[in-house]
C-alpha cells in the first residue's frame, strides 16, 4: 500500500516542478492549442499521482463527497484553462505558475477522490480531467481556420442591368463591403468565412437557389436553428447588404 | 467472484421508485408540451414562434432527462441486487438532476430561452431574443444534469469493478475468449442486465466528459464573450454527448426486458457469447455513431462520415437482433399470460425494431441526403423513445406492480391502454414519417404543406396516447394500493 503512495508523491512533485516552469522562462507566448496540450500533459502526471495516492481498503464504505469532488475537479481544471486574451494569470509568470499549480491540484484531486470513492474509479475521473484538456485543445479559445480573406470580395452593383453575379473584387479590392463585414461578424461562424459551410450549410452558389429577394426574406425570417438577426441586430439596410454579399459567394 | 455485500432490497426499491416516479412525472408534463406543439403545427391553435422554440427546447431536454432518470433508477436497483450500493450517492445524483431541471425551467419560463436542447454554438448567444441570464441558467442547468449523470456512472462503475474483479470481469472478457476454461472453473458471467448498466456507466462517463467540456467552454464564453470557440468542434462534442445520452436511454430500458420478461415467462434470460459480443459492439460504437449528425458539414473530414455510418450500424443492429431473438425464444411456447407488464415489454420491442430500422436508414449516407433535417428524424427517435423506451419502462413498472400485488388488469383496461399508448403512438409517429418522406423540414413552428394536415392526424394520435396513459396511471395506482401478495399473478 505504501509503495504506490511514495511513487505517487514523487510524480506529484515532478508535476508541481513542471507547473512552475513559467517562473524560469518569463511570459510564454504559445498558441492556445499547444498550451492546452501542455496542460493535458500536466494533468496526466497529476491524475496519475492522485490515483496512486488515493488507493484505499475496498471494504470500507466511502463518503459520497469523494465522487462529487472527483467529478467537479476536472471542471475546475477546465475553468483554470480559461483562454482569455487578457488573462491576468497568463501574462504574469507568477500568476501563470499559480494557474498551473491549480491545474495540477485539480488533476490530483480528480484521481485521488475517484480512487478514494472506489478502486478503479480514479482512473476514470483522472482520465476525464486529461480528456477534457485534450479535447479543449482543438476548440476552446481556438477560432475556426479562415479560408479566404473577406477583404478580397467587394459588394456588387445593385443597379438595374448590372449582372449581380460573381464579383471578382477587382473594382475595390482593398475595402471589404458593408455586406462582407456583416457577413464576417454574424454569419461566418456557422457558414464559413468563404461560405463553405461549418455547422451551418454551405452558401456557395446560393444565388442558384434563392434570388436576392428570397435571400432577404430568409434572413429576415429564418427557420431555426438559424438565429433571427432582424430587426434586433441588423437593420433592413444591413440585411440587404449582407444578402447582396451572399449572392456573390 | 462473490458480492461484497448486497444492498437491502427495500433500499434498492425505494431508490428505484423515486427515480421512476420522477421520470414519469416529468414525462407526463413534457407530453402536454409535445401535444401543444404538434397541435400548433396542425393549426388547431397558435403558438407564437418564439414560444414554440422555448417549448421545443424544454420538451427535448425534459423528455430525455425524464427517460434517463427513470432508466438510471431501474439500473440502480438491478445492480444493487448484485452488489452493495450506497443509497446516499443515488440521492446525491438525484439532487443534481433536480437542481438542473429547476435551472432549465427558470431559463425557459421567465427567461424564454429557445436555442433548443442541442444548444449548438453560437445559437445560444447570437441574435437571441432572450436575456443573457437565460442562456446562463440553461447552460448551468444542463451542466448540473450532466454532473448528476456522471456521479451515477461513477458509482455504478466502481461497484461493478469491485463485484466482478475489474473491467475484464465486468465485460466478461474471459467468458468470451476462454469460454471452455471459464465453464470448467464453474464461473458465471455477469447477467445480461449488468451489461446494460456497465455500458451506460462507461459510455456515460466518456460522453459526459465531452458534454462537460463543451458545456464549460460555453459557460466561459457566456461569462467572457472574447473567448473564441470553434463551432465545428462544439458541434462534434455536443453531438457526442447528445447522441450518446439519447441513445443510452434505450440501452438502460432494455434491462427491463432481461429481467422483466423472465418474470412473465418463468424462464431465465441467460448471458451468451453473442449477447456479450453485441454489447461490446454497442460499447465501442455508440459513442462514435454521432458522426452521422455531421454528414452535411462540408468541413468535416469525409472519413469521419464513413466511420459514423459504419458505427451507426454496428452500435444498433447486433444488440437489437440478439436481444429480440432471445426475447422471442423466451416467450415462444412459454404459456405467458398477457398482462399490462408483458404486453408493454413486448410491444416495446416492436418500437425498438421499427425505430432502429428507421434510424439505420437515416444514417445511411445516400438516404440521409434526402432525409436530413426533415421530420423523418423526429419520426425515428419518437418511435424508439415513445414506442420503445417508454413502453419498456411502463412494462417494467407493471411487472413489478403485478408481482407485488399478485394481480393483473382486466381485458378492457389492457385494450384501452394498449390501443391508446401503442395505437395512438403509432398514429402519432406515422404523421412524422410521412411528412419526413415528403420533405417537410423538422423544427419549423409553421410547417409547409403537407405538414399541417399530417400534424393534425398526429395530434389525434398524441391525444390518444395521453388518454391511454391516464388509464395506465389509474391502473398503476389501483395495483399499488392492493395489499402485498406472495402469489404470482
Ligand atoms: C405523444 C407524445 C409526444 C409528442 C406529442 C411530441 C411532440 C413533439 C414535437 C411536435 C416535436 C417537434 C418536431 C419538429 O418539428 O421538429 C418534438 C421534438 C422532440 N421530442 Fe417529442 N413528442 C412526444 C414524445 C416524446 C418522447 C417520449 C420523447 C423522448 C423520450 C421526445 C423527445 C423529443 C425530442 C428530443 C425532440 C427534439 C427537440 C429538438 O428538435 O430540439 N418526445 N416532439
Amino acid at each position: 500500500m505504501r509503495r504506490p503512495r511514495v511513487v505517487g508523491l514523487v510524480v506529484l512533485g515532478v508535476a508541481v516542478l513542471v507547473a512552475g516552469l513559467p517562473l524560469l522562462r518569463g511570459p510564454i507566448e504559445l498558441p492556445v492549442t499547444q498550451h492546452h496540450l501542455l496542460h493535458a500533459a500536466l494533468l496526466v502526471g497529476a491524475a496519475l499521482a492522485g490515483v496512486l495516492c488515493g488507493r484505499r481498503d475496498a471494504l470500507r464504505r466511502a463518503s459520497p463527497a469523494w465522487i462529487v469532488l472527483a467529478m467537479i475537479a476536472p471542471i475546475l481544471a477546465m475553468l483554470l484553462m480559461w483562454p482569455s486574451a487578457y488573462s491576468f494569470f497568463e501574462q504574469h509568470p507568477a500568476g501563470h505558475a499559480f494557474e498551473h499549480v491549480g491545474i495540477v491540484a485539480c488533476g490530483f484531486l480528480a484521481g485521488f477522490a475517484g480512487e478514494r470513492f472506489a478502486a478503479g474509479v480514479g482512473w476514470a475521473t483522472g482520465g476525464s480531467a486529461v480528456l477534457m484538456a485534450l479535447l479543449a485543445a482543438f476548440g476552446f479559445g481556438v477560432a475556426p481556420p479562415t479560408a479566404v480573406p473577406i477583404a478580397a470580395v467587394a459588394e456588387p452593383s445593385l443597379q438595374p442591368g448590372a449582372s449581380g453575379r460573381r464579383n471578382t473584387g477587382a473594382s475595390s479590392p482593398a475595402q471589404p463591403s458593408h455586406g462582407a463585414m456583416i457577413y464576417a461578424t454574424n454569419c461566418a461562424v456557422c457558414h464559413g468565412t468563404a461560405g463553405e459551410g461549418v455547422s451551418g450549410p454551405s452558401l456557395k452558389d446560393e444565388r442558384t437557389r434563392k434570388n436576392l429577394r428570397q435571400t432577404i426574406e430568409w434572413i429576415e425570417n429564418p427557420a431555426p436553428p438559424m438565429p433571427k438577426f432582424y430587426p434586433a441586430v441588423l437593420t433592413a439596410a444591413d440585411v440587404r447588404a449582407v444578402a447582396t454579399y451572399v449572392q456573390t459567394l | 467472484m462473490k458480492p461484497l455485500s448486497v444492498t437491502l432490497p427495500a433500499i434498492g426499491l425505494r431508490v428505484m421508485w423515486t427515480y421512476i416516479a420522477t421520470g414519469l412525472a416529468i414525462f407526463l408534463l413534457m407530453l402536454l408540451v409535445g401535444i401543444s406543439m404538434r397541435g400548433s403545427q396542425a393549426g388547431w391553435w397558435t403558438i407564437e414562434p418564439g414560444t414554440f422554440y422555448s417549448l421545443l427546447s424544454l420538451h427535448g431536454i425534459g423528455m430525455l432527462t425524464a427517460m434517463v432518470v427513470a432508466g438510471l433508477g431501474t439500473l440502480w436497483y438491478l445492480v444493487s441486487r448484485e452488489t452493495g450500493l450506497d443509497a446516499r450517492v443515488a440521492y446525491l445524483a438525484y439532487a443534481f438532476f433536480v437542481a438542473g431541471v429547476a435551472c432549465v425551467i427558470v431559463s425557459i419560463v421567465p427567461g424564454h430561452y429557445g436555442a433548443l436542447w442541442s444548444m449548438l454554438y453560437p445559437l445560444p448567444f447570437t441574435g437571441t431574443y432572450w436575456p443573457t441570464w437565460a442562456t446562463g441558467a440553461w447552460l448551468v442547468g444542463t451542466a448540473l444534469v450532466m454532473l448528476g449523470f456522471m456521479i451515477w456512472c461513477g458509482q455504478i462503475l466502481g461497484a461493478l469493478l469491485a463485484r466482478y474483479g475489474g473491467l475484464g470481469g465486468v465485460l466478461a472478457v474471459d467468458y468470451v475468449l476462454h469460454n471452455r476454461a471459464f465453464a470448467k472453473l464453474d464461473h458465471e458471467p455477469p447477467p445480461p442486465q449488468i451489461f446494460a448498466a456497465a455500458i451506460t456507466a462507461i459510455d456515460g462517463l466518456i460522453a459526459g466528459t465531452a458534454g462537460l467540456t463543451v458545456g464549460v467552454a460555453l459557460i466561459v464564453r457566456w461569462l467572457d464573450p472574447t473567448v473564441a470557440i470553434d463551432p465545428l468542434w462544439a458541434k462534434n462534442l455536443t453531438y457526442l454527448f447528445g447522441h450518446t445520452f439519447a441513445n443510452l436511454t434505450m440501452y438502460m430500458a432494455v434491462a427491463g426486458i432481461y429481467v422483466g420478461l423472465p418474470i412473465c415467462t418463468r424462464r431465465a434470460y441467460h448471458t451468451s457469447v453473442p449477447l456479450v459480443l453485441a454489447w461490446w459492439g454497442t460499447l465501442l460504437f455508440v459513442i462514435i455513431a454521432y458522426f452521422h449528425h455531421l454528414y452535411m458539414d462540408f468541413v468535416q473530414a469525409e472519413s469521419l462520415k464513413l466511420v459514423g455510418e459504419l458505427a451507426s450500424f454496428l452500435a444498433a443492429i447486433p444488440v437489437v437482433v440478439i436481444t429480440v431473438y432471445g426475447a422471442v425464444l423466451l416467450v415462444h411456447r412459454s404459456g405467458m399470460r398477457w398482462t399490462l407488464g408483458s404486453m408493454f415489454l413486448f410491444t416495446g420491442l416492436i418500437g425498438w425494431v421499427v425505430g432502429g430500422a428507421a434510424a439505420v436508414l437515416d444514417s445511411t449516407i445516400p438516404f440521409n441526403v434526402d432525409l436530413h433535417n426533415t421530420l423523418w428524424v423526429p419520426a425515428h427517435f419518437h418511435t424508439y423513445l415513445l414506442e420503445g423506451v417508454v413502453l419498456f419502462t411502463l412494462g417494467w413498472v407493471f411487472v413489478n406492480l403485478e408481482q407485488r400485488a399478485g394481480a393483473s388488469s382486466g381485458a378492457l383496461i389492457r385494450w384501452l391502454a394498449g390501443l391508446g399508448v401503442f395505437g395512438g403512438g403509432a398514429l402519432f409517429v406515422l404523421g412524422f414519417y410521412i411528412a419526413g418522406a415528403a420533405g417537410v423540414p423538422r423544427r419549423y413552428a409553421v410547417e409547409p404543406p403537407p405538414g399541417p394536415y399530417l400534424a393534425g392526424i398526429a395530434t389525434v394520435g398524441a391525444i390518444l396516447v395521453l388518454v391511454g396513459l391516464l388509464v395506465v396511471a389509474y391502473e398503476a395506482l389501483r395495483l399499488a394500493r392492493l395489499p402485498r401478495s406472495e402469489v404470482a399473478p
